[in-house]
């Protein structure tokens, strides 16, 4: 791109860089520097989470294998949900979000800078505590240690203490994060943004940041009373003695509901930009579309006790579990419509973020319509914790975050580095993951759901008819290692040598593609008047009808407004 | 699993239920998403029609099909929920003391090992009997950590939580032994929690409580008799 002279901005008499890169970067509040923040160190997360995820699948390769002992299995295991959940899938989201909707809507930053910065440092804070409880011994009590294997009584060294720690920590930043973008959103838009107008993505981090701001709390709350029962004599969750088990699993599933909707709520708005971007066409039934959005978060996070199927409650909240359950059938069933009634009118250019995102809708298919079963009261009673629930999980959540994620990474890549994703590369890395995500977890459905082998085991028994199933899934998520990490590595190669990308690679609709790549600090010098849900478009326009050129301009020419 | 008892025979009938709803779901969201792949993929000099679909009544008729599919689902599985929870009455071969009400047995976990105890006081770890044809209450508790008593072929799972008491009930057609794990992280011994239901008939049921009365007694006499010689065990 030209530089032309911008007499009117101070940014050019500015002095020259004061300090080293990384100290700018690590002290800046910028929503940018931030969101990059987020977004590799998340990746760099998901990195670890791969190696701990090989280490279990290597010990449950054969029967009654004694690769890792049965206290080192329960580490990686508590290790691996802790880190996929709240240092990959969420600071992935929220870095994304946090990078993305305030160029969309227009905004110069965002409105609480510091508590974002105070956000993000108590994620890495988070991550840091997580594994620095190796120096002394990781949490042996799972992915969401239940009460009372949580309490003093049953592990008593530091480990439950660390992953509480750091599991506060992180979510703590993750409440302040959604504060300030929340409050972007709502009062930074740029001037006839209505919330009508708001693009899919920045409306779906609006739902999100609720989400984060209703159940991060309820985290917090539980953890800090397991803090005082493991610290200070505290019997919340103490049997005998006025505490209830159930209360942990009850505020505990609450926020791992709502985090599983909200890692699906990102992962149908980015697609739902994609879609309609790489189909050249508006989003179809765009209203329809946003008001799924919220109502998967609320359905979503009232179906909670659905993970407590098995507790001792009684069958009618089994039944409404069940009904807010199947209830997301309608949502979820337009929003999937509607992406493919967008797709069906358009020209479809499959490039490499298209490609993930339907990966995404595809594996997220398979891992709700197991939910489905899931949900069913006498069936879940067969299915829970079984390996048919990791398969299920897995299915959503690795299509929400890691495909999702990738397609979102693919198409905003070029707008934080300037550079396009290497395609061929990426292309490579999606088969290789859609491989390895079928072989991985399409066996673990049948070792659970017809031989009921069971979840969270370090070991499974010769002849219970899983040999074949359990190395099947452990090749399979060898392939899907190898398919993550060659994206990681397209990342990390095409930020200084990919293809230069301009400001508009994809022809988006809306504002950040109008921002310079990588956007100024300030990210926008003018800013047009919002006239509907397509700014770019409306400015693309307007100059085809006065210059009979189609190509719109960045920011470095005055916007024709 | 290989149902064995009534309330398994309802959870299978809506495991397959389940199972075609899935299948439905995922062959729909796939077949579409391939075929407007494959009919809209860009060809050279292709210009998409940019204006959006907004038909507010498809909307409403997807928005219906869809909740009139939920709603299937959600009352096929209220019915057969429904029976898989009715109490089976114990049928002719069982045992004749649980004709009106069914054998209640305390189920115990405890890290990381089940106990029973049955209704004359005998006791029994790891293994349960029970009598075939007879319909059982299994009152689940805990004296620890959660746990969750399976056994696929003759109940449903449900957990022993401490301080609230669960409760399963089947009744086992076949004699026979039926294994199932625990399914609740426990711990470290965790993975080898394991227990097993043999199922007898009603007079080797009899004789089975007998003889482990008599084997606890003999066994605690001796503790005893140690004790009282100041032998300590």
């Amino acid at each position: 791109m030209s530089e032309k002279p911008r007499p009117e901005l101070v940014i050019d008499g500015f002095p020259g860089k004061r300090r080293p890169r990384w100290v700018e970067l690590a002290t800046s509040a910028d929503h940018k520097d931030l969101g990059r923040i987020l977004i590799a160190g998340s990746l760099g997360f998901l990195f670890i989470a791969l190696v701990e995820l090989l280490l279990m699948r290597l010990q449950l390769a054969i029967p009654e294998n004694t690769f890792l002992s049965p206290v080192a299995f329960n580490r990686m295991l508590s290790l691996y949900g802790t880190d996929a959940i709240f240092l990959f899938a969420l600071p992935l989201i929220l870095g994304l979000f946090y990078y993305v909707a305030p160029l969309q809507i227009g905004a110069r930053g965002t409105a609480l800078p510091r508590l974002g910065q105070i956000g993000v440092a108590l994620w890495a804070m988070g991550g840091l505590v997580l594994y620095a409880g190796f120096l002394f011994t990781p949490s042996e009590a799972g992915i969401n240690p239940l009460a009372p294997l949580s309490e003093l009584a049953f592990l008593s060294n530091n480990g439950v203490d660390a992953w509480a720690t750091a599991t506060g920590l992180a979510t703590l930043g993750f409440v302040f994060i959604a504060i300030d973008l929340l409050t972007t959103l709502r009062n930074m838009r740029a001037p006839g943004m209505a919330w009508r107008r708001v693009p899919v993505f920045s409306w779906a981090a609006a739902v999100c940041c609720w989400l984060l701001l209703t159940i991060g709390p309820v985290l917090l709350a539980a953890l800090t009373m397991l803090m005082i029962d493991r610290n200070y004599d505290g019997v919340f969750f103490a049997d005998g003695s006025g505490g209830a088990p159930l209360l942990w699993q009850h505020l505990s599933w609450i926020f791992y509901s709502g985090a599983y909707m909200l890692i699906l709520i990102f992962a149908f708005a980015a697609i739902a930009e994609i879609v309609a971007a790489f189909s050249g066409r508006q989003l179809a039934n765009r209203g329809v579309v946003m008001g799924s959005l919220v109502a998967i978060a609320v359905l979503g996070t009232l179906a909670w006790m659905q993970n407590m199927l098995t507790a001792p409650i009684g069958i009618g909240w089994m039944y409404f579990a069940m009904l807010m359950s199947l209830a997301l059938i309608v949502p979820f069933g337009l929003i999937v419509f509607n992406l493919i009634a967008t797709m069906l009118g358009g020209a479809l250019r499959m490039r490499a973020p298209l490609l993930f995102a339907l990966g995404a809708v595809s594996s997220i298919s398979i891992g709700l319509a197991a939910e489905i079963d899931h949900s069913m009261v006498a069936a879940a009673w067969e299915l829970k914790n079984t390996t048919d629930s990791t398969a299920a999980t897995h299915f959503a959540l690795i299509g929400g975050a890691v495909f999702g994620g990738f397609a979102a990474l693919h198409f905003w890549f070029p707008k934080m580095t300037g550079r396009t994703m290497g395609e061929n590369l990426a292309r490579i890395s999606f088969w290789t993951m859609a491989l390895g995500i079928l072989v991985a977890f399409v066996p673990l459905f049948f070792a659970g759901g017809e031989q009921g082998e069971v979840i969270d085991a370090y070991k499974f028994f010769n002849h219970t008819g899983v040999n074949g199933y359990n190395l099947t899934a452990s090749i399979g998520t060898l392939i899907l290692a190898a398919g993550i990490v060659m994206t990681l590595a397209n990342a990390i190669l095409s930020r200084v040598n990919g293809p230069e990308a301009g400001h508009d690679p994809w022809g988006g609709e809306s504002l950040e593609w109008f921002a310079l790549s990588p956007p100024e600090p300030h990210n926008f010098d003018v800013l047009p008047d919002v006239r509907s849900a397509e700014p770019m478009r409306d400015i693309r326009d307007a100059i085809a009808h006065r210059t009979g050129s189609t190509e719109a301009p960045a920011q470095e020419t005055q916007p024709v407004a | 699993m290989t149902p064995h008892s009534p309330g398994t025979d309802q959870i299978d009938t809506l495991l397959q239920i389940g199972f075609v709803a899935a299948a439905i779901v995922v062959v729909a969201v796939n077949v579409a998403l391939l075929y407007a792949v494959r009919r809209n993929r860009a060809k050279r000099g292709d210009v998409p029609s940019p204006a959006a679909v907004n038909s507010r009544r498809g909307q409403f008729r997807v928005g219906a099909v869809l909740t009139a599919f939920a709603a299937v689902i959600f009352i096929l599985s209220v019915i057969y929920t429904g029976k898989a929870r009715e109490t089976p009455a114990s049928g002719s071969a069982g045992l004749a003391a649980a004709k009106s009400a069914p054998l209640t047995i305390k189920a115990t976990g405890q890290q990381w090992l089940w106990r029973y105890d049955y209704p004359n006081g005998s006791f029994s770890y790891y293994k349960l009997v029970v009598p075939v044809d007879t319909a059982i209450k299994l009152e689940l508790l805990s004296t620890d950590v959660v746990h969750t008593w399976n056994v696929p072929d003759l109940s449903g799972k449900r957990d022993a939580v401490p301080g609230k008491t669960n409760k399963v009930v089947f009744l086992a057609d076949e004699e026979g032994e039926y294994t199932g794990q625990s399914a609740t992280l426990s711990g470290q011994a965790y993975g080898a929690m394991r227990t097993a239901v043999e199922v007898v008939s009603p007079q080797a049921y009899e004789e089975f409580l007998k003889q482990q009365k008599a084997d606890i007694n003999s066994a605690q006499d001796r503790v005893v008799g140690l004790i009282k010689n100041g032998e300590v065990p």
